[in-house]
């Protein structure tokens, strides 16, 4: 009796003092890291100042402004759509502590959806964050998941109908950012956040929108810029560019018929010019191996190695060096650049003239921390 | 509302592994619930 009293005694302890230590692990996931932005900033506001639906939640986010003061268009640069898509914060970070605006303006969001930040993708082992080393130190950044965390949004449904086309999806996909434009001011937390964002562009007069990911090497929709079919001319200028550059880029028309993704939905429901970039991140793919920090920032892996020599699958994989972070933030930036330039040939009434951002050799010449402020 | 039900279930289940929790005699079986119900009022409490 004294003993079964004494493992319940011991097991309650030991359980409670595991709760704690997990407790306290899973909120810092809730601080987000902190950012500094260059001294081109003129304004900082939060999402839910376009949309008072989000605010109090963890959907809110800051909205950063880089304003010239001089008359011209307007970029809106997003990235964290997909907060496990590591390039893409990364590239969002570097431009806004970097970036000086000569004219028009630019706005950026870094984490478009910071409620996956404060979660990871269960089943896939994905390291809680990762260092990049700078100038004065390591920066520490959060490694989130795909999808807005369950605690603010759950249960999923078992087949997630999108909202306005009733496209039926998989349920997962009713947390997907990606999934939910143009979002409603009534939905789920993830249709608010994509409803905010859809009144930014609106109230903001956004013309050129950028959304910055990351995708698996083996799917065929990697290393591409994708355009709304009534910008092709934009898309393919900037592609003959950066070609020019020695970057590679396929250019893909966003499907018609395949809806809630921004560079479907920004395009129909709004005035701005979408463009969704992806780089391949072999840390998110199926065949990679161990999933550690080492394959988010390297980008080596064995297995696709071997798996590109087999010649079986089209694989976006550089045998030789990997697909290393400062190969995928160099091209988002050069990416964003070039799309811009492109822009401004098609629109010399609102011109947008960014500086002082990094191009791609830089970047790996000297790494990506070499152009965090700290 | 979904959510809320969810909850309830949630809270209800929680409640009976304690029980059984106290109730067991064997460490072993004890320990395997503590696991369970680790998770669970991470969950009630919206932590994880």
């Amino acid at each position: 009796m004294i003993r079964n009293h004494l493992s319940t005694i011991i097991i309650t302890i030991v359980t409670a003092a595991m709760g704690v230590i997990a407790a306290i692990s899973f909120g810092k996931m809730h601080h987000p890291e902190e950012l500094f932005p260059s001294d081109g900033l003129t304004g900082k506001v939060m999402l839910s100042d376009y949309f008072e639906g989000i605010r109090g939640t963890n959907g809110d986010t800051e909205v950063y402004l880089f304003d010239s003061g001089l008359e011209g268009g307007t970029a809106l640069v997003c990235g964290g759509a997909h907060p496990n898509e590591a390039a893409s914060f990364l590239s969002t970070v570097v431009m806004l502590e970097n970036l000086r605006v000569a004219c028009g303006r630019v706005i950026i969001i870094p984490r478009l959806n910071n409620s996956a930040f404060t979660c990871s993708d269960p089943m896939e082992g994905f390291p809680a964050s990762y260092d990049i080393p700078t100038k004065n130190g390591t920066r520490r950044f959060r490694l989130g998941s795909r999808v807005t965390n369950p605690l603010d949004q759950w249960p999923d449904p078992l087949v997630f109908s999108q909202y306005p086309s009733n496209q039926q999806l998989s349920g997962f996909e009713t947390r997907n950012i990606n999934r939910a434009y143009p979002g409603r001011p009534d939905g789920n937390l993830t249709e608010r956040i994509a409803y905010s964002i859809v009144q930014l562009i609106e109230k903001e007069k956004v013309n050129i929108a950028f959304d910055i990911h990351e995708s698996s090497p083996e799917v065929p929709i990697v290393n591409v810029i994708v355009y709304h079919e009534n910008y092709e001319d934009i898309a393919m200028s900037a592609i003959l560019g950066l070609e020019m550059a020695g970057l590679q880029f396929s250019p893909e028309t966003s499907p018609k018929n395949f809806h809630g993704l921004s560079h479907r939905e920004w395009g129909d429901y709004t005035n701005a010019i979408p463009f969704l970039m992806e780089t391949s991140n072999p840390s998110m793919g199926r065949l990679r191996g161990r999933t550690d920090v080492d394959l988010v920032l390297n980008g080596y892996c064995d297995n696709y190695k071997q798996a590109k020599e087999t010649g079986a699958l089209r694989i976006a994989y550089r045998e030789d060096t990997g697909e290393p972070m400062t190969h995928r933030v160099g091209r988002h930036i050069a990416g964003v650049v070039e799309l811009i330039n492109s822009y401004n040939l098609y629109y010399p009434d609102m011109q947008i003239v960014i500086e002082n951002l990094p191009d791609y050799e830089m970047i790996m010449e000297k790494g990506v921390g070499e152009f965090l402020n700290n | 509302m979904l959510y809320i039900i969810y909850k309830l279930i949630l809270a209800y289940v929680t409640f009976v592994v304690i029980i059984e929790f106290l109730k067991e005699k064997k460490w072993r079986n004890q320990l395997a619930m503590a696991m369970v119900l680790l998770v669970f009022i991470l969950r009630l409490l919206q932590i994880k």
